[in-house]
């Protein structure tokens, strides 16, 4: 290779991945849905949560506050937002308190004797009417007077106000010209996006756009708006985990380079050490947008941690290059290890390919594409750009001193097995629950978040996130009738305080045979005209006034009932529509709680066709599901992985001297990490997994019998290389103080100590 | 708008206790307690629940309040701010009229008469052409005329 060439080459190879990468960029679809990612739901709990609720309706909540303004501005502040965000299409309801009954069809106004439940307990005669007749007369001398005026006439017996507070949370907060106020005097809104709590880039994007809806409203700049809820609280640790990760990589990388530096003595070694990897990943991320155009952000996380391994490659290159041969020689000694090392994964992760699990599969795809060509790029890329000129690393005296310590040093043979003892007896002291199934305590909100996030919900009276109440029929109408049903025992909850409130279907309509018994009950033109006549005889109210009750009784006795799909077609329809959905032949109704109070009682009282749900434990009992198809996965790669290390070698003796210390480090990190009080989740078991791919380059490289010390001493420098750059990237990662970082960060830099140690200790003994 | 045949007449007692707070007790003909503090109503009828409301949701309520403790507390400041005020004087009587600022949905005025330093009534004037008059002090235990139209309420108020 032509001196003058090389490094133009080497820029080449840079801007086609860069290019590459912004073209992978365009075309790929990074899904942050938690669905893409988790096996295919077995009961129907986790049914109910993948495909038809997401996380749960409260959990799309956004909780809003404004304040830091005089009381009025903060009102047309809210009334400015609340107006933006409903013709925004991210959202799906927004509530800021001026929720009217005026904004009620007045066609529909006949139907408020259907929907509300005055009908059930009095009949509309001569002895009611009388009764409410006097009240109104009393409510006009009452400060309130004017506003009964208006309704009076056609409404005498207010039921429009009395649907109005059926339709009011129980535990609404204060209104304050028409908004809600919280008692810190903050005007509150509640957002409901359409997106998942758990999506964190349409969550980021709605938040994105509430923030800017805001800042462009008049006064906006002098008052302070405040946002939480499960979307919010989510994208903001996603944020601060990014850039945590980044912060402590920038830091890892610069060490890396100083490792490389102070390893080769070579600037040129720099310029192509991170290419192999690169390659790999792109190779890996384009097979996944080819074969299933999208990804799942935590299938990407897990196969960039897992591709770790190739960054071997360059390395083991570099450190085996002789002065007594040219780069080409140099590559193809190292190369059958290399090789061995990366079918053997490639043949291991294709277990994971034969999961049903997408998530499991898009890793297998990108791992398996990116391990070939980091592997390709390696050995067939690689040697004709390397540096002419280098430093044999066998000359460094003190890796001569090193090695012969090494050599030196007693191996007992029964150190293994009292390792192995250790670890067994660690693992069963353990004082911790062995696995973590809450994927979001490795991503913990700061309590401050939390406090925030409980005051605002409290002060608005917003559902529960945790627990839904499912009733099931096999019609619309069949969940009104059984929703009414349930009332009376929601009722005996709310007083008996396991819960603060039940949003029910029925709430807002009323089944049909309800509707119907009460239109039943509607008395004709004549008779509701003599008994308001026997009703008004000893009052003062105008003859005549009340002719527009006479005709909307009369229009409400014929009128077709109102199902449904009429009712969504009203103001207050989106709520009843995302409380009623369809499935496989039947219908959910799907009922919102506040404030649960005790739990137990709310799931002893239920069962049937009326079930508690309980979304953190279907979700965590999906996490386990989706572990065990891991564990299995796993399972299934390391038996493939010894066989075809032993196919490889022929010879039973050589495979254990590899595989015995790779698979005792693996069990003695689980271990450390046990007794340490760590219980494991999804990320510790793929940190284990990188480990383990690390620690087979080091059994088989110690493994391998040299004809001279000098290799003997590359083999250790290239180690040692890869060992130090691996403690120094994960050993940062360990360092932080976000859970699911240091779970990689710490596994990873346990495992792979101990890999080294083990895979010199357990070394063929030399001839 | 007229509902009722005849004006509604009751008997009682008004209840100063600083701004934003007022009570209102009506003896005949029905009894009932009217309590109004820190924006929250309340009212108590014998024999029934009491009801509380916000007073936020009645906003007429609300300037007819704020016209009323500013009145009463003497705070020209909140007056001027809400109501454009107009004052016509005869001899030791005097008639205030405030018209609110920002058009109202149902207020149209709140007009005082007194005589001296003693107000001695208080009209609301509803934007509908109903209105209702207080009669305070030793016009509320005068009797009443038997036609109760308004020129004769303005008659008891500023003879």
């Amino acid at each position: 290779m032509n001196n003058a060439r090389r490094p133009a080459l080497i820029a080449l190879w840079w801007l086609a991945l860069v290019a590459l990468a912004a073209l992978v960029q365009h075309r790929l679809v990074v899904s942050g849905d938690l669905r893409d990612f988790m096996p295919p739901p077995t009961n129907a709990d986790q049914k109910l949560l993948l495909d038809e609720i997401g996380e749960g309706p409260a959990s799309r909540l956004l909780l809003i506050a404004i304040g830091g303004a005089s009381p009025q501005r903060l009102v047309a502040l809210s009334g400015g937002l609340a107006q933006k965000l409903r013709v925004d299409a991210q959202f799906e309801r927004v509530l800021n308190g001026d929720s009217d009954i005026a904004s009620l069809d007045p066609a529909l106004l006949p139907y408020r004797y259907l929907l509300s439940p005055t009908l059930d307990d009095h009949a509309l005669d001569a002895a009611y009417l009388r009764d409410e007749l006097q009240r109104r007369v009393e409510d006009l001398g009452s400060p309130a007077g004017d506003l009964v005026k208006d309704i009076l006439p056609r409404d005498p017996t207010l039921e429009i106000l009395k649907l109005a507070q059926r339709w009011t949370p129980r535990h609404a907060p204060s209104v304050r010209d028409g908004v809600w106020f919280s008692p810190r005097g903050e005007a509150l809104l509640l957002a409901q996006t359409r997106a998942g709590a758990f999506d964190p880039s349409a969550q980021t994007a709605a938040i994105a756009s509430l923030q800017t809806a805001f800042a462009a409203l008049p006064g906006a700049g002098l008052a302070q708006l405040t946002i939480s809820g499960p979307g919010y609280i989510g994208v903001q640790v996603g944020a601060a985990t990014r850039s945590e990760a980044e912060r402590l990589s920038a830091w890892g990388s610069a060490g890396f380079v100083v490792l490389v530096l102070l390893a080769y003595r070579s600037f040129g070694a720099l310029a192509l050490v991170a290419l192999p990897l690169l390659s790999g990943a792109l190779a890996g991320v384009a097979a996944i947008a080819l074969i299933f155009g999208h990804v799942h952000g935590i299938t990407l996380a897990f196969g960039f941690t897992l591709l770790g391994v190739a960054q071997e490659y360059p390395l083991r290159v570099f450190s085996h290059r002789r002065a007594d041969a040219d780069a080409h020689t140099s590559v193809r000694e190292v190369w059958p290890l290399l090789r061995l090392a990366i079918v053997s994964a490639c043949i291991a992760y294709l277990a994971f390919l034969a999961s049903a699990v997408a998530g499991l599969q898009q890793l297998a795809v990108f791992t398996i594409a990116g391990l070939l060509v980091a592997g390709a790029a390696t050995r067939w890329s690689l040697p004709a750009l390397l540096p002419e000129k280098f430093r044999d690393v066998a000359d460094f005296a003190w890796l001569e001193k090193l090695r012969a310590g090494i050599d030196r040093a007693r191996r007992p043979r029964w150190l293994p097995w009292l390792l192995l003892a250790l670890a067994l007896a660690w693992m069963r002291l353990a004082p911790t629950p062995l696995w973590q199934n809450d994927l979001a305590a490795l991503t913990p909100a700061s309590p401050a978040l939390l406090a925030r996030e409980g005051e605002l919900r409290a002060a608005l009276g917003a559902p529960d996130v945790r627990y839904l109440l499912v009733l099931q029929a096999p019609t619309a109408d069949g969940v009104l009738v059984l929703s009414e049903r349930v009332s009376a025992q929601a009722d005996k909850w709310i007083s008996s305080h396991v819960v603060d409130d039940v949003e029910l279907p029925s709430r807002w309509l009323p089944s049909a045979a309800t509707q119907r018994a009460r239109q039943a009950k509607l008395p004709d033109r004549a008779t509701l005209s003599a008994d308001l006549d026997k009703a008004l005889a000893d009052t003062d109210f105008q003859p005549g006034l009340f002719a527009p009750f006479l005709d909307d009784v009369e229009r409400a006795r014929s009128l077709p009932l109102l199902g449904p799909e009429e009712f969504a077609r009203t103001p207050f329809g989106a709520r009843l529509q995302a409380m009623l959905v369809q499935r496989d032949g039947h219908w959910l109704g799907l009922a919102t709680l506040s404030g649960v109070h005790d739990a137990a009682a709310l799931a002893a009282d239920t069962g049937g066709d009326v079930r508690l749900l309980d979304l953190k434990a279907a979700s965590e009992s999906l996490v386990a599901q989706y572990r065990t198809r891991i564990l299995i996965a796993l399972g299934v790669a390391l038996a493939l992985l010894a066989l075809s290390v032993a196919v490889a070698f022929r010879n039973l003796t050589r495979a254990w001297h590899v595989l015995a210390p790779m698979s005792l480090a693996t069990l003695l990190a689980f271990a450390v990490l046990r007794a340490g009080g760590v219980s494991l989740s999804l990320f510790h078991l793929v940190a284990l997994t990188l480990a383990a791919g690390l620690g087979l380059h080091y059994a088989l490289f110690f493994e391998r019998r040299t004809h001279d010390a000098a290799e003997g001493r590359r083999t250790l420098h290239a180690t040692l290389v890869c060992v130090i750059s691996a403690l120094l990237v994960f050993g940062l990662l360990a360092t932080s103080a976000l859970p699911v970082l240091r779970a990689i960060g710490l596994t990873v830099a346990l495992g792979v100590l101990f890999h080294f140690f083990l895979s010199i200790q357990m070394a063929r003994p030399r001839d | 708008m007229r509902v009722l045949r005849k004006p509604l007449v009751m008997h009682g007692q008004l209840e100063y206790d600083g701004p934003g707070q007022l009570g209102k007790r009506v003896d005949a003909p029905y009894r009932e307690t009217t309590k109004i503090a820190d924006g929250a109503v309340e009212v108590l009828r014998e024999g029934r629940a009491p009801r509380h409301f916000d007073l936020a949701r009645a906003p007429e309520l609300q300037a007819l309040l704020t016209g009323f403790s500013a009145l009463l507390g003497g705070d020209a400041a909140t007056l001027q701010q809400f109501y454009t005020i107009s004052l016509v004087e005869n001899a030791a009587k005097w008639t205030l009229s405030l018209a609110p600022r920002k058009p109202a949905q149902h207020l149209r005025a709140l007009v005082v008469d007194g005589a001296e330093s003693e107000p001695r009534c208080f009209t609301v004037q509803q934007a509908d052409g109903d209105s209702s008059t207080l009669l305070l002090g030793p016009l509320a235990e005068k009797a009443l005329p038997q036609a109760l139209t308004p020129a004769a309420v303005a008659a008891i108020c500023a003879p």
